[in-house]
């Protein structure tokens, strides 16, 4: 019985003693016969996709659920016995099943299939893609992300346990899953794999958290599913499932808060047509205007942005054809903090040993050189095809256009020119059929391109970081998973090859580079229902990366960071492999999630220091090389909440991560440090909407990274405690719906610097910050 | 739906049109700008009514590659005599781009700022002044005197370009101004001129 082979697991694993009494004390107090659960899915016969709002029913007991968003449902405190299901769902026809429960949870998948078109008052259902995988899965949605509106798409996906940000001062800040960033995670806008200039520890994701209705942070490695690159996880930024009928919803968010004094709006309209049946439409556009960052005691010279974006969809849907069209703008100019760009060795030093900048101006919202100017075009068109009710073809392309200007404080006329000036061109095909049989099999196979073309845009007066570059990567790949009651297996293998041509003047000189790599992955990856309370999952992945073009071609200064960047152009590819597991446990009352996961590279490619300098008429640098070890990465994500009372609740997550150079036997660089966050909510309102009031006090406890690489500009910072308050309201006008939010961050305005900031060697991080959000739909 | 029909089509002559306009653009030199690869220090020896003595002599540092890895730059002693008057020019050059950044450098007065530290300036063997004319604290030309008694044939003068400083910072109107990092802005040039005393 799974049962106790779960207890022999935890016993193994040593962890959480408290868990076990949870566990024990669940046991005792429901040890009469009706404990049973019945779990299960609810599934498009077509294709696949999870089914919203479906009514399960179990006609003895007059008892039932409704799917969630993902098309799960729990119906709990069951009898054994013999029950008739019956499953409905407006413009599907009725299922009707008899099921026997026995000692044990069962879980069950439905595939509901649509009724004929020609009947009058059947809804075309939207075509929602989820993942389905037996990877850790976190999603940001609803309330979550209605709370976390107004922040970069970094900082809103710390509420995720185990995610963090690299961050360059308070403006710039990149997603980290279990320890890794930049090009080691893969962000997914609408489908597309998001292709900036990812590289750079200064380059943010080029992606407007608005547009999305759900943010999802998957854990694992995907690189069978999503292509190369993806070896510490994945984030989707999802826009919500266009319309198939008559619809029409406005929605604008209003926000603003006291540091930097920043404003922001987001308005977007989704209708859908009611002459032609299953035409869908969405618009959304957003404007973000921010001055300079206030740390507790001075204002951080130069810290302002301005944000614009757009995205538009436009989606038809019938029983056998999907076609969508989307496009989406970002563009952003973003200040860097004044003093963190530094002449040479003794500029950085100086200012080091100072711990804040010299520069302590008035507040302002001008944005002055250094700077960064970046805009990215994202366009894509899907299809999808069912060919009969097994099989689903499916065609997406998508096309980027990406450029990033970044400025330096220079001489004269040159202030005016950019010092790195970046074109990125990124085309995407992917082809894959989607087959599910009977209700036990479903999987995927299919091929993915793509094609790429790096120029540097002539007259920067500078010699490029970076050379000209095209490549190409062909992938083929398949997936097969398997479901059958409590148990839900899945496997897949993929092969890449890539192919690299790099040109480029140094001087007079003209460097050229034609490079090719090639890999295999595969995963392996299990679900179980162990009891009524528990699941467990467990994923094995192999993922590989091909070096970027920085690591194989830097040369040079790095200008303003005082430090000569030296590349390898005989850099292999870094392989890993992940093994994810995590345990969920929940009740009517508590939540727990514990996620444990160890990921294993070869050849991780790291940036070195010397410990040599360089000396020119400029004075110093340090000098640092692209180097390759082996690493090992391990940690736990836990995350929980307990209802007291139908009022007061109390959450908590927290992570921890190690990361060891195998080769050196020391540490990395930048990896964050043991953190926790705790907090309790009281829900004020009436007794019918008691959730529509609430009050949310929360604490976040950050640790000293005490486990430092040997060489460092600066020892890591102090741990740090901030308090965060936040009050929520929401209101019913009618059909319309009204959100308050009021936020205030770090309230007691604590002095800290973040280890995972690259500026906390230059000033302390944001102080004190009041917001306040609101949010109408009608 | 017959249109439909052809969408295949469409999406196809979409993505031979995307792949066929994205190829990357052939590599163009690229002439660094900024570069400064030579510093000219020349001194001109004044009598006591600041009249010029004899010619002028030119001392240079250079590094003709600019920041590149590798090179070191090279950089010439200054010669002077104990006990005299000298007017010291800087010119700063790009030989790279062929240009004249001493010109740039003056029409910028207002965010350019030298500063003159070094053994030389602490022992007190070398005492430095502005001499820009108009009360501008910059640096291109200075008056230098020497010591009499040094104490010393050897020493250095270390010659600091600043950018983008507050200029209004207190005491950075010294050109001896040792925390001059404090005044904010970045270093340009950082060269420290080994100094013969005869």
């Amino acid at each position: 019985m799974p049962f106790y082979s779960f207890a022999t697991m935890l016993q193994k694993a040593g962890f959480f003693i408290l868990f076990v009494t949870v566990l024990f004390s669940f046991q005792t107090a429901h040890a009469q016969k009706c404990n049973l659960t019945l779990k299960g899915k609810i599934l498009h016969q077509e294709n696949d996709e999870p089914v919203e709002a479906a009514y399960i029913w179990i006609m003895e007991n007059r008892t039932g659920a409704v799917s969630d968003q993902n098309g799960n449902f729990t119906i709990r405190d069951l009898c054994p016995g013999t029950y008739t299901i019956r499953v409905q769902f407006l413009g599907h026809k009725e299922i009707l099943q008899t099921i026997q429960l026995t000692g044990n949870t069962l879980n069950q998948t439905f595939r509901i299939e649509e009724e004929s078109l020609d009947l009058s008052g059947v809804e075309v259902h939207g075509h929602r893609e989820a993942v389905q995988t037996t990877t850790a899965v976190t999603s940001l949605y609803g309330e979550n992300l209605l709370m976390a509106r107004g922040e970069s798409l970094g900082e809103s996906l710390k509420r995720v346990a185990g995610v963090t940000t690299f961050s360059t001062g308070n403006t710039i800040a990149k997603p980290v899953i279990h320890g890794l960033h930049s090009n080691r995670i893969m962000i997914l806008n609408n489908g597309i794999r998001l292709e900036g200039q990812q590289w750079g520890a200064e380059h943010a994701p080029e992606i407007d958290p608005f547009l999305a209705d759900e943010i999802t942070v998957i854990k694992g490695a995907e690189t069978v599913r999503f292509g190369p690159e993806a070896m510490g996880g994945v984030i989707m930024v999802n826009p919500p499932a266009l319309p198939t009928s008559k619809k029409s919803l406005t929605e604008i968010h209003l926000l603003g808060s006291t540091n930097g004094r920043m404003g922001n709006i987001s308005t977007s309209h989704t209708g859908g047509s009611d002459k032609i049946k299953g035409l869908g439409y969405r618009i959304q556009a957003s404007g973000k205007r921010a001055g300079y960052i206030r740390s507790p005691r001075y204002y951080q010279a130069n810290t302002g942005m301005s944000e614009y974006n757009f995205s538009s969809s436009i989606g038809y849907s019938r029983d056998k054809l999907g076609v969508e069209g989307y496009y989406s703008f970002f563009n952003t100019e973003l200040g860097i903090l004044r003093d963190a760009h530094t002449g040479n060795l003794s500029d950085l030093n100086e200012i080091i040993e100072n711990g804040e900048p010299f520069l302590k101006p008035d507040f302002s919202y001008d944005i002055s050189n250094p700077k960064q100017v970046v805009s990215h075009h994202l366009a894509k068109i899907k299809a999808h095809y069912h060919l009969n009710t097994d099989w689903k073809l499916n065609l997406q392309y998508g096309f980027q256009a990406n450029n990033r200007q970044e400025y330096d404080r220079r001489r004269g006329d040159l202030n005016a020119k950019p010092s790195l000036d970046l074109q990125l061109f990124t085309n995407t095909v992917d082809l894959f059929l989607d087959h599910n049989f009977k209700s036990n099999w479903n999987g995927s196979f299919g091929i993915n391109l793509i094609q790429q073309a790096n120029s540097n845009i002539p007259g920067t007066g500078v010699t490029p970081l970076i050379p000209n570059y095209d490549m190409l990567n062909a992938g083929i790949y398949l997936m097969e998973k398997y479901l059958k009651g409590p148990l839900e297996i899945e496997a897949g293998a993929r092969y890449d090859y890539r192919t690299v041509q790099a040109a480029r003047y140094v001087g007079e000189e003209l460097q050229e580079s034609d490079l090719s790599y090639q890999n295999f992955s595969a995963f392996i990856g299990g679900l179980y229902q162990l009891s009524p309370y528990f699941s467990f999952s467990s994923n094995l992945g192999s993922a590989w990366r091909p070096p970027n073009v920085n690591e194989l071609f830097s040369q040079g200064l790095h200008h303003g960071a005082a430090a000569v960047e030296i590349g390898d152009p005989n850099l292999n590819s870094e392989k890993s492999i992940k093994w994810v597991n995590e345990l969920e446990f929940e009740s009517n009352k508590a939540l727990i999630e514990l996620t444990g996961y160890v990921n294993r590279i070869n050849d991780y490619i790291y940036l070195n220091p010397t410990g040599e300098t360089f000396v020119s008429l400029r004075g110093t640098f340090n000098v640092y090389e692209y180097l390759q070890a082996d690493a090992l990465l391990y940690g736990f994500d836990l995350s929980g909440s307990y209802s007291f009372s139908d009022r007061l609740n109390a959450y908590m997550k927290g992570s921890i991560i190690r990361a060891r150079n195998l080769d050196e036997n020391n540490f990395f660089p930048f990896i964050p440090s043991d953190r926790m966050d705790w907090g309790v909510s009281y829900a004020l309102g009436k007794s019918d909407s008691k959730n529509s009031d609430l009050i949310t006090l929360s604490n976040l406890l950050v640790a000293r990274q005490s486990r430092e690489p040997d060489f460092d500009l600066a020892p890591a910072p102090p741990g740090y405690a901030l308090i965060n308050i936040s009050y929520q309201k929401k209101i019913k006008l009618a059909d319309n719906q009204f959100n308050i939010g009021l936020q205030v961050n770090n309230l007691f305005d604590t002095e800290f610097k973040e280890y995972m900031n690259r500026f906390r060697y230059f000033t302390s991080d944001m102080g004190r910050n009041i917001s306040l959000k609101l949010n109408y739909q009608f | 739906m017959k249109n439909l029909r052809k969408l295949p089509l469409y999406l196809l002559a979409i993505l031979a049109f995307g792949f066929a306009s994205c190829e990357s653009e052939d590599p163009e030199k690229e002439n660094d700008g900024e570069v400064i690869t030579d510093v000219i220090l020349t001194f001109q020896e004044l009598d006591a009514s600041n009249n010029p003595v004899g010619a002028a002599v030119s001392f240079k540092a250079s590094d003709p590659q600019g920041i590149e890895v590798g090179a070191t730059p090279t950089i010439q002693p200054v010669n002077v005599t104990k006990g005299k008057k000298y007017q010291m020019t800087i010119e700063v050059l790009n030989s790279i781009e062929g240009e004249d950044i001493t010109e740039e450098i003056l029409a910028e007065a207002d965010e350019h700022q030298f500063f003159f530290l070094g053994s030389g300036i602490t022992s007190n063997i070398l005492t430095t002044s502005y001499a820009d004319g108009n009360g501008v604290a910059l640096g291109l030309k200075n008056l230098v005197t020497v010591s009499s008694s040094p104490g010393t044939n050897n020493t250095q003068l270390q010659v600091i370009l600043r950018h983008d400083l507050d200029k209004n910072f207190p005491g950075a109107n010294n050109p001896n101004f040792a925390n001059y990092i404090q005044a904010g802005g970045e270093t340009d040039l950082d060269i420290t001129f080994p100094v013969v005393i005869n």
